[in-house]
């Protein structure tokens, strides 16, 4: 390599996070803003036109504040935790696809390597909770580090299934690129809808947002793991939680919804950020709905609705799925075909679970039928 | 098809409990904020709005209702209102009916609770709530207010018209709003009544 | 080969009791309240409150003030039902000297209490919710309260601190177009109801997050003395309107509901419902608001002959009692005890939380709504 190539990598890097930073700015911005149109508010509305400059103030206000460490904390792991959170955020967006070809690292296991770093974000956590001398934040790093393991399970299940059945189109089936190819007939939401759920639930808690929230819960342990940082380093988690939410919600796109694949998306290429950028912003917009009026679930009923709901569920669904594509294999069923199949299966199953799960959500609102229906 | 399909199938179950939550919410997004944007759009006062109170003006004898007659200083639970009174140069020369009349009037605004009671008790129609909601100032000596500042602060209340005289005094209206349900049946009573009336005691 | 449950706990290592400090700075304490919580694990083991932060020293203070001036500090008690504060101690001044009270006045009272229970249930709505993660129904819970609050603007002329019932009846007259105004609101509350209902009443997230926590059986509360929605959510038909009608309750036609289990779900469901009970107590009063005077004959001066006087209401907490004793012929009382809804309820929080989880601990202590001012005084 020589110093032209330095150059160039150093470019591209510095364009793709700066990229993001933008990108978080303004999915914060969009957060603030369509929570509070939820919620009959305006949201920000001072700082420049509508307010857009709102995060980029509270940015350099993170900035400007004093870097607080708090006595007898574990100062190098301290130093370092929001370090172990954000990096492996950012890597992953070395394999992740704008438009074909529009990618810096195009490796063929893209699959493994994202699921790989997304497990990589417990470690922040926990070197947070513990290295700051808080019992809060010890509580939180030890709830953030149960929920996101038992979290993982079902996400990279829902991603290895989106694998398996890209076998059938093409001979790289765990590089995003071919994955976004494969789609181009049908969306792999259609075919797979219950993955792409449990993607959602997975990703939801992931990046523990609200139903999921728990590690942070603000009005039991006051934010959790990172309730000493103060300033920038505050900001960093912040930082890389709305990455991770960014994240989800591409990942989402590329594995389900056909990532830059649209009409005319092959003639015009200028088209294919586009069409993945909104399909990413539809994704988080139905995180910020979903935040709005739903409570928190509690610790235990987060882990027995994991362990007992999604993790069966998404071995089930593996199960189907790697069956299916076996099968249609052998008999070499044309892929339309199979196609078919899986969705209807996929279809079915998931009205059988929703009847399955409604007798218990049933046995749920008895309590307020019983007790006040009649009334 | 398929959207048909979940929406005949799955939407039964799904449309239980929590989903009526997000639909509530999604409805919510499309009726108008209920923001106020306070410095560029102000609050509308309504007429009885307690701010802190101020000092009257009578434009026709060209002085202060107010006679210093201290009730207002000792109703008040907080005791913000310092009064003093003297003798009145307009009564001597006949201009006016008020023997005495206020010398200095100190309002400590910021021990002020905004209760009314000092209005509520003053006999001359000399005190009201004013609409000064924003009474913040940089240094705490600035918010107590002397005779001048209540004086023309009340200027500006009865300009805006939030106050104007009432035609009766006030010890009758007091009288009108209690009439009817026990009739005070002896002149000797209401003598006494209208005695206490004036006077606060502080024992 | 057998198999049998065990717990899998090692030997050889230690587990500690974790010992957190929840407040005063705590966004879920409602105000400065600390409670000392020793955890294992995430389950509570003990908890210890501590109040006092916010101590004024009113009933003292009442003791320097003339009876005129009492009012004030009532309203700044329980600052989310002033209008009952207040009720409840011209009530007990002129239970002390004997007032008629002409009829409008009353039913004015009657409106502005219930307008204000409504507003302090609403609030509690919104504080619940967010005690829970949700975050639309505190905005639906202030919406719905700013509403009420600009009506009593209105009236009294502050939003919170109204200083409004006087010894006898009230200050002021209400203001012109003042029933098509109070109309138009309760159009607007019973809408904002039905939002506040579709958001958590029937959500499984809510119940599986309320029901069969932090239940108390009709008689620990009774033990405790507990009042207000916490007793009758556990099923204990007690309400002093309906038990030790005052006022003009007893014409009134309106029912108290109650709950079965006694657990925060119902604790919850009780306020909703009440929401309901007193949009129809005010329907009825504006029906039948007489005009007339405003204000009994009372001296402007207040002494009240010598004795003690106990005098109860029902505020949205609970049973809020003044007891006054008069040493006669003095404008200040000699001793005036104040028994706080709130700091009666929340004596029964420790029995409550014990074995619950973390998370659910600020449930628990949201389902009780405290007022902070109201328990310290
Ligand atoms: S009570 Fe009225 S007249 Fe008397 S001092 Fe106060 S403001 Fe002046
Ligand atoms: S409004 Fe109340 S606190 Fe303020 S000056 Fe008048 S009596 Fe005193």
């Amino acid at each position: 390599m020589n110093i032209s190539d330095y150059i160039s990598i150093f470019a591209i890097v510095f364009v793709m996070f700066n990229g993001i930073l933008g990108s978080v700015l303004v999915v914060i911005y969009g957060e603030r803003k369509v929570l509070a149109r939820l919620q009959q508010r305006i949201g920000p509305s001072r700082t420049g036109p509508w307010g857009i400059l709102q995060t980029l103030a509270d940015a350099v206000k993170l900035v400007l504040k004093e870097d607080i460490r708090p006595q007898n904390s574990d100062r190098i792991i301290f130093y370092l935790a929001p370090l172990i959170i954000f990096t492996p955020i950012f890597m992953l967006w070395v394999v992740l696809p704008f438009g074909s070809g529009l990618v810096l690292g195009d490796i063929d296991l893209g699959l493994f390597y994202v699921s790989a770093l997304l497990g990589l974000s417990v470690v922040g956590m926990v070197a947070a909770g513990w290295s700051s001398n808080s019992k809060y934040a010890m509580l939180g790093s030890a709830r953030s580090a149960a929920q996101l393991i038992s979290y993982e399970l079902p996400l990279i299940l829902s991603i290895l299934s989106v694998g398996l059945f890209a076998q059938l189109f093409t001979d790289n089936p765990f590089n995003l690129s071919s994955i976004v190819n494969a789609q181009a007939g049908l969306p792999f939401i259609f075919v797979m809808p219950l993955a792409f759920v449990l993607f959602l639930i997975g990703g939801l808690a992931e990046t523990a947002r609200i139903p999921f929230d728990i590690p942070h819960a603000d009005e039991e342990i006051v934010g959790g793991a990172f309730v000493e940082y103060s300033g920038i380093r505050w900001g960093a988690f912040q930082l890389s939680e709305y990455t991770g939410l960014i994240t989800m919600a591409f990942l989402a796109s590329i594995l389900f919804l056909g990532g830059w694949s649209g009409p005319f998306s092959d003639k015009f290429v200028w088209l294919q950020p586009f069409y993945i950028s909104s399909k990413t912003a539809f994704i988080i917009l139905l995180a910020f709905w979903i935040r709005a009026p739903l409570p928190r679930l509690r610790i235990d009923q987060l882990m027995a609705f994991a362990w007992k709901a999604i993790i069966p569920i998404s071995f089930a669904n593996f199960i189907l799925v790697s069956l299916v594509v076996f099968i249609g294999d052998r008999i070499s069923l044309p892929i339309f075909q199979i196609q078919l199949i899986l969705g209807l299966l996929n279809l079915i199953s998931m009205i059988a679970l929703a009847y399955l799960l409604t007798s218990r959500r049933k046995r749920r609102l008895a309590v307020y039928r019983e007790r006040w229906g009649e009334k | 098809m398929f959207t048909a399909l979940f929406l005949f199938f799955l939407w039964r179950p799904i449309s239980l409990g929590t989903t009526t939550g997000l639909f509530t919410a999604l409805k919510h997004a499309f009726r108008r904020p209920v923001t106020l944007q306070y410095p560029t759009e102000q609050p509308v006062l309504a007429p009885r709005f307690m701010a802190h109170p101020v000092l009257t003006w009578d434009f026709e004898v060209d002085e202060p209702y107010c006679t210093g007659c201290l009730i207002c200083m000792k109703i008040c639970p907080t005791d913000v209102i310092t009064v003093s009174m003297k003798d009145n140069e307009k009564f001597a020369s006949e201009d006016s009916k008020r023997r005495k009349i206020v010398d200095d009037f100190k309002l400590d605004v910021a021990d002020c609770i905004m209760c009314g009671l000092c209005v509520d008790y003053c006999n001359f129609d000399a005190i009201v709530m004013s609409d000064h909601f924003d009474a913040s100032v940089d240094n705490r000596s600035n918010l107590v207010h002397d005779l001048q500042t209540l004086l023309d602060e009340g200027k500006g209340q009865q300009e805006k018209g939030r106050w104007s005289p009432p035609a009766t005094k006030k010890s009758q209206r007091r009288s009108a709003a209690q009439a009817k349900v026990s009739k005070p049946s002896s002149s000797e009573e209401a003598k006494e009544s209208t005695s206490e009336e004036n006077e606060i005691e502080t024992d | 080969m057998e198999t049998k449950a065990t717990v899998i706990r090692d030997e050889n290592s230690e587990t500690a009791e974790l010992r957190i400090n929840m407040g005063p700075q705590h966004p879920a304490t409602h105000g400065v309240f600390r409670m000392v919580l020793t955890l294992d694990g995430e389950r509570v083991v003990t908890v210890e409150p501590h109040i006092g932060y916010l101590h004024r020293g009113s009933e003292k203070l009442t003791e320097g003030e003339n009876f005129q001036q009492i009012t004030t500090l009532f309203d700044r008690l329980d600052y989310i039902s002033n209008f009952n504060n207040e009720w409840v101690y011209v009530r007990t001044v002129e239970r002390a000297m004997e007032v008629e009270i002409p009829e409008r006045a009353e039913f004015i009272r009657i409106i502005l209490g219930e307008l204000n229970r409504i507003a302090s249930h609403f609030l509690f709505y919104g504080t619940y919710g967010l005690d829970i993660g949700a975050m639309n129904p505190v905005m639906i819970g202030f919406r719905e309260r700013e509403r009420i609050q600009a009506l009593f603007e209105g009236v009294s002329g502050a939003r919170m601190m109204h200083n409004y019932f006087r010894v006898g009846g009230v200050k002021e007259d209400l203001p012109d177009g003042f029933v098509p105004a109070i109309n138009a609101l309760l159009e607007h509350l019973k809408k904002g109801y039905e939002d506040a209902k579709n958001i958590l009443t029937e959500s499984e997230i809510f119940i599986e997050r309320t029901a069969g926590i932090g239940a108390l059986d009709a008689e620990r509360t009774l033990d405790y003395g507990v009042t207000g929605p916490v007793l009758r959510a556990a099923g204990v038909d007690y309400d002093i309107r309906k038990a030790d009608p005052y006022s003009m309750y007893s014409d009134l036609d309106f029912s108290v509901p109650l709950g079965s289990h006694g657990d925060c779900y119902d604790r919850y469901m009780v306020r909703m419902l009440e929401i309901e009970q007193s949009i129809k107590i005010i329907e009825q009063c504006i029906r039948r608001l007489p005009d007339g005077p405003i204000q009994g004959k009372v001296s402007r001066i207040l002494r009240p002959p010598e004795g003690d006087f106990f005098v109860h209401g029902e505020n949205p907490r609970g049973d809020l009692g003044v007891y006054l004793v008069s040493t006669g012929g003095t404008v200040r009382p000699y001793r005036l005890k104040i028994r706080g809804p709130s700091f009666s309820n929340l004596m029964a929080l420790s029995s409550m939380m014990e074995g619950a989880y973390l998370a659910d601990s600020t449930v628990i202590l949201g389902s009780l709504d405290i007022v902070l001012g109201e328990v310290d005084r």
